[in-house]
């Protein structure tokens, strides 16, 4: 079987999954709709396996492959097929997303189980696997623009998968809003690509067509570039298009995981690094790339460090390691950048999975001010939490540690401009392990909190149903939220997940220490091998020196942090109070709903009511309608003498007429 | 086997008029049988209809000699599916017709059988005085549908109707006579006959005021900003089948006929007032959203969101490329296979609703409807184009052909994708999501009336999800009875 053939069964599986599940619900006993799920994603995954053996098997040049089903759409000089392109980035990204998403399928088998949205949440789930891998494996442009927008309402009918919280409706359009500005970019960029670069959609037609059509730094180019940016921007949640991201906590936990932190969220990346011969052209377009996702990595770290929701910490740490994968595919270095991603979402997924067992243990309150003490009762999950804050704080030999920091000692190895980047790069990595470890410090040492020593006693709490961001309560009759809670503790497909990603966050860095394996690079290789960078990788010695800054930087923060929760508790309220005006505006996450709220939503409010109240009444229909009217009146009014005047008559004589008219000439043509 | 359009278009009425004479329980069957049949036929002629053949089944008779109006009827790449959607959404506008009480039942089924004879009579007519005949004749059967049955300011909503819609008939009519007139060579045969008046363009400056006057009154059809005044009393107060196929078909004529009539007889005047047409446009795709989300009548909403969606289709027909023509027809068919069933979706939740439409009274209905939820939500997407649906191919040609050759607007036209993902997500949560609504009473779709109903429907704006090029590759905007000459002057 050929590796595409491989690649349309990778995504046959997880539609096919969809659908069944969705006809099929009402006949799915118990748990069968999250096995069948699961299993669809595992099948996947297998097949995705199944195509990169196939394509390891060819020349390294000769390691790409692309199919088409039938013409999607076919006219007026434009040529789209359904196709795929299967090459070793597509199936990178399909074995990552297949791979923890049937991780986290499993996970959700037991975290909804009482959730009487069960089948819904699994058809949803396989559906957006199908768009992710649809997304990764798309052969055009159009094709990945399907997939993009795909995933996108995947995270919409999850965020908003408790609709009955009215918060939960505001974040699902919130996101769905944002994406749709990244997807018109998108279309946008695909256009100007379309018509400069040869009429081609296809990835390898548009690169084949810019490399003839335009020079370095063509003006057009560079604007095509800076829309694909808007589209990664928006669907990866970078600064200014990152604000859906923390609302979008309010779906469930494993939603959480797997959408907003391992997959979904990282597709920008995907997109930045499948264009890379266009960034590399346009090398000023990848600059202002790399400038906004340094900003952003520091940003979403200071957020980070003063929030309390504990979701929406690891949300704020998503959008800053994204950032750092960012400035990774936008300044040339795509294999760190890919590297991040990959060990990023390992370990991410992992920190949601025990956020989500803790806030199970918790009865659904989120805030780290009412948690603490939970090393105890929680042991599982609070090993498995440690692994993945240190995995994210960059520890050695954690995988993030070897990944983040290939990132950073690319950018310092370029030098220049790059350097300050990877400055900030650093600076924030100071942040990330301080916030890290603030987590793990809060929610699971200290004193033991009411619902820690029930658990102790093994009893797991039950408190009242409430909505974790507004306080309501809620009516658990409905059965969504499910009334029970999960912790890991008690369920072997919760345990499973989380031990095989702890374990990958250990480990995953293997794949790339630097001058004893290089393995990610090799694979990727072909995809990069014409880029400009291919020979600008930093040397061993130096890769190591980065490394061992990196660990240091990372045991700094730790013990920053251990300073200030365990040895002297406190002492973080006396540095906010010292500097209210800081904290103020970290809390307030810079204040940039705010913003928008003030610049686009209300104004756009007003201006409905404007029309509403305003136009259609004085203009469309006073003036306008009144005017026609008024004319009428006088004209019927003059012909009232004659006529009866009302407008039925008028027209009962108008089809009576016509029927006469048209019967008299049929007639007369008949004969 | 011989395709003979006559059938198709006299079928319904003729449907209609036995409707008169059955039984009054029996009228509403009888009419869902003759739009049955009607599209049964259709469908065969599809099988039929040669891809890239021009115009076919052609039916050309002599039917008013002394005015040289012939009877002329002809389906080519351009209106092949706008003949098709007709069939195809009078079937459950019938069906839902059939399933409700009506005072006096024969006379309404008697006028919505009439009222697709006159639709389909306009999508077909090869000839323009035909084509005025049939524009006009729609305006008799909404007119007692609206007034008849309508809601309590039903005679007020249809004064407005009438006036709107008959000021644009006289123009239109008087352009068209003056038309055929000016068209005739001194001392030939005055023809009215499409493909004749096409072959002989006028000079520029009667272009120009003719182009007015056709311009007029097919935005007024559509509606266009600021031609909707009429609009959102008849979308309040016309009966829900009816409205049904007034927003999803009728909305169509004024449009088509730009593509059939305006831009092929009067070329000159096309591109010249391109930028004006390309302004309404714009302006109507702009307002039209936002006024849709600030609405609290699901009908309205529907209603303003159907000029955005108008705009969206005139923005690609005066792209004046080939792209935006195909995008633009191609939304034609989408808009309209989207609009029917949120209209049976508006009916399926006033019920739930204890009779009330307005999304203040809705909310939360997803809980014990979870594949009405379903239903909707696929219907929703597939309206604000999303990408995977058959709307975002229409909306990707008409952007792609706008951006060719007049990229502000195109980009400005942009922000109208996004707005209309605020309008549908608005409507589908007010509806569906959130608490739940004071008095609802929500149950899942009935097997039958309603989710037999609903169902055929989704299930083709799924398959064209899937498969746009069926619809792309038989869509031929530009060519009709268009000869080289106009494909020449008005596509660049």
């Amino acid at each position: 079987m050929s590796a595409t053939a491989w690649g349309w069964l990778v995504l046959a599986f997880p539609l096919a999954g969809t659908v069944v599940i969705s006809l099929g619900w009402r006949a799915l006993p118990g748990r069968m709709a999250g096995w069948l799920g699961s299993g669809a994603i595992l099948a996947a995954f297998v097949c995705a396996v199944g195509a990169t053996v196939k394509l390891q098997k060819l020349a390294p040049h000769a390691r790409h492959a692309s199919s088409t089903l039938f013409d999607y759409a076919h006219s007026a000089g434009i040529n789209i097929g359904m196709s795929i392109y299967v090459d070793p980035l597509s199936l990178f990204m399909a074995l990552v997303v297949s791979g923890v998403s049937f991780l986290i399928h499993v996970y959700s088998v037991s975290y909804m189980t009482s959730d009487r949205g069960y089948s819904r949440y699994f058809a949803y789930l396989n559906y957006f696997v199908f768009s992710m891998l649809l997304l990764v494996l798309a052969g055009n442009i159009i094709i990945l623009i399907v997939g993009w927008a795909g995933v996108g309402m995947a995270s919409y009918i999850l965020i908003s998968f408790w609709y009955r919280r009215t918060t939960a409706t505001a974040a699902g359009m919130k996101a769905f809003v944002m994406n749709v500005i990244g997807d018109v970019a998108l279309v946008l960029a695909a256009f100007l690509l379309w018509r400069h670069a040869g009429h081609h959609v296809s990835f390898n037609g548009i690169f084949a067509g810019s490399k003839q059509a335009f020079g370095t730094n063509n003006g057009t180019l560079i604007a095509a570039c800076l829309l694909l940016t808007v589209g990664a921007f928006a669907k990866s949640a970078q600064v200014p298009l990152h604000t859906w991201l923390p609302d979008a906590m309010e779906g469930p936990t494993p939603v959480s995981a797997l959408i907003h932190a391992a997959t979904m969220v990282t597709a920008g990346v995907y997109l930045i690094a499948r264009f890379h011969p266009l960034y590399e052209l346009a090398p000023t377009a990848a600059d202002i790339t790399a400038g906004f996702a340094a900003f952003t990595l520091f940003y979403a770290a200071t957020c980070a460090l003063a929030i309390t929701d504990l979701k929406r910490i690891i949300a704020y740490s998503t959008i800053s390691q994204i950032g750092y994968m960012m400035l990774g595919v936008s300044t040339g270095g795509y294999d760190g950048g890919l590297f991040h991603l990959m060990t990023h979402a390992f370990f991410k997924a992992l920190l949601f999975m025990g956020a989500g067992s803790v806030i199970g243990a918790m009865a659904g309150i989120q805030d780290i001010d009412r948690m603490g003490g939970f090393r105890k009762s929680m042991r599982f999950t609070y090993v498995t939490f440690v692994v993945g804050a240190l995995a994210l704080a960059s520890f050695p030999p954690m995988s993030g540690w070897f990944s983040k920091d290939e990132i950073l000692g690319f950018d310092v190895h370029r030098g220049g401009y790059y350097l300050v980047l990877a400055i900030i790069g650093f600076a924030a990595a100071l942040i990330t392990a301080f916030y890290s470890f603030r987590m793990v410090f809060r929610v699971f040492h200290g004193a033991a909190v009411p619902e820690a020593q029930s658990l102790e006693r093994g009893e797991l709490a039950h408190g009242e149903h409430l909505n974790p961001m507004t306080g309501e309560h809620e009516d658990t009759d409905v059965g969504f939220p499910g009334a029970e809670h999960h912790i890991a503790e008690r369920e072997w497909p919760m345990k499973f997940a989380m031990s095989i990603l702890a374990v990958l966050a250990i480990i995953g860095g293997i794949v790339g220490i630097p001058g004893v394996t290089h393995w990610l690079r090799n694979f990727l290789d072909p995809v990069f091998a014409d880029s400009k960078f291919i020979n600008t990788q930093p040397t061993d010695t130096s890769s190591w020196i980065g490394l061992v800054v990196g660990a240091g930087i990372a045991l700094a923060g730790i013990t920053i942090a251990y300073v200030c929760y365990i040895r002297q508790p406190g002492t973080t309220g006396r540095i906010a109070a010292r500097v209210p005006a800081l904290q103020r505006l970290f809390v307030n996450r810079w204040y940039w709903d705010e913003l928008y709220d003030a610049l686009f939503v209300r104004p756009s409010a007003t201006l409905g009511n404007f029309g509403r109240y305003v136009v259609e009444r004085a203009f469309v229909q006073g003036t306008l309608v009144g005017g026609a009217t008024r004319i009428v009146g006088v004209g019927t009014a003059i012909a009232r003498g004659l006529e009866n005047g009302y407008i039925r008559a008028y027209a009962v004589l108008m089809l009576l007429g016509f029927g006469g008219l048209g019967l008299y000439f049929l007639l007369q043509a008949a004969f | 086997m011989t395709i003979y359009l006559s059938i198709i278009l006299f079928l319904p009425g003729v449907a209609g008029m036995l409707a008169l004479l059955v039984p009054r329980r029996l009228a509403g069957w009888t009419l869902v049988t003759g739009t049955l049949l009607t599209l049964a036929y259709t469908i065969v002629m599809l099988a039929r209809f040669k891809i890239g053949g021009g115009m076919q089944f052609v039916t050309d008779d002599n039917w008013i000699s002394e005015l040289g109006i012939r009877y002329h009827l002809g389906v080519d790449g351009l209106n092949l599916f706008l003949v098709i959607l007709t069939a195809l959404l009078w079937v459950p506008a019938s069906i839902a017709a059939a399933l409700r009480e009506w005072d006096r039942p024969r006379l309404f089924m008697m006028f919505m059988g009439l009222s697709e004879t006159a639709v389909l009579g306009a999508f077909m007519a090869q000839d323009l005085a035909l084509f005025v005949v049939f524009f006009d004749l729609m305006l008799v059967p909404f007119y007692f549908l609206v007034g008849m049955w309508g809601g309590e300011d039903r005679v007020y909503a249809t004064t407005k109707l009438v006036i709107y819609t008959l000021a644009g008939s006289l123009l239109m009519l008087a352009a068209a006579v003056a038309l055929g007139v000016m068209a005739t060579p001194a001392g030939g045969h005055i023809s009215f006959s499409l493909a004749t008046l096409a072959q002989h363009p006028l000079s520029g400056g009667s272009q120009y005021w003719l182009f007015i006057l056709f311009a007029v009154a097919f935005l007024v059809k559509a509606p266009a900003f600021p031609l909707h005044g009429w609009m959102p009393d008849a979308y309040r107060e016309a009966p829900l089948p009816v409205i049904l196929v007034f927003s999803a078909v009728v909305s169509k004529v004024g449009v088509y006929g730009f593509l059939r009539i305006v831009l092929p007889v009067l070329p000159q005047a096309s591109v010249h007032f391109q930028e004006l047409m390309l302004a309404i446009a714009v302006v109507s795709i702009l307002y039209g959203s936002i006024l849709a989300f600030s609405q609290d009548e699901a009908r309205l909403v529907l209603g303003y969101s159907s000029v955005a969606q108008l705009g969206f289709i005139i923005l690609g027909i005066f792209s004046l490329d080939p792209k935006g023509g195909q995008g633009a027809v191609m939304q034609m068919i989408n808009h309209g296979l989207v609009t029917a069933p949120l209209f049976l979706i508006i009916g399926y939740l006033a019920i739930r609703a204890q009779g009330r439409d307005s999304l203040d009274w809705m909310g939360g209905m997803a809980l014990r409807a979870p594949v009405l939820a379903g239903v909707f939500l696929i219907v929703a997407l597939a309206t604000l184009a999303m990408p995977g649906s058959a709307n975002f191919v229409g909306e990707l040609y008409i952007l792609f052909g706008t951006f060719q050759s007049k990229i502000v607007y195109g980009i400005v036209a942009s922000a109208g994708v996004v707005l209309a993902a605020v309008y549908m997500i608005r409507f589908y949560q007010r509806a569906m999501h959130n608490p739940v609504g004071p008095q609802v009473e929500s149950r899942d779709l009935a097997l039958g009336p309603e989710l037999g109903v609903i169902a055929p429907l989704v299930l083709v704006i799924l398959a064209l999800g899937v498969y746009p090029n069926f619809l792309l590759h038989r869509i031929n905007a530009f060519a009709p009875t268009a000869n080289d000459r106009t494909e020449v002057s008005v596509i660049k």
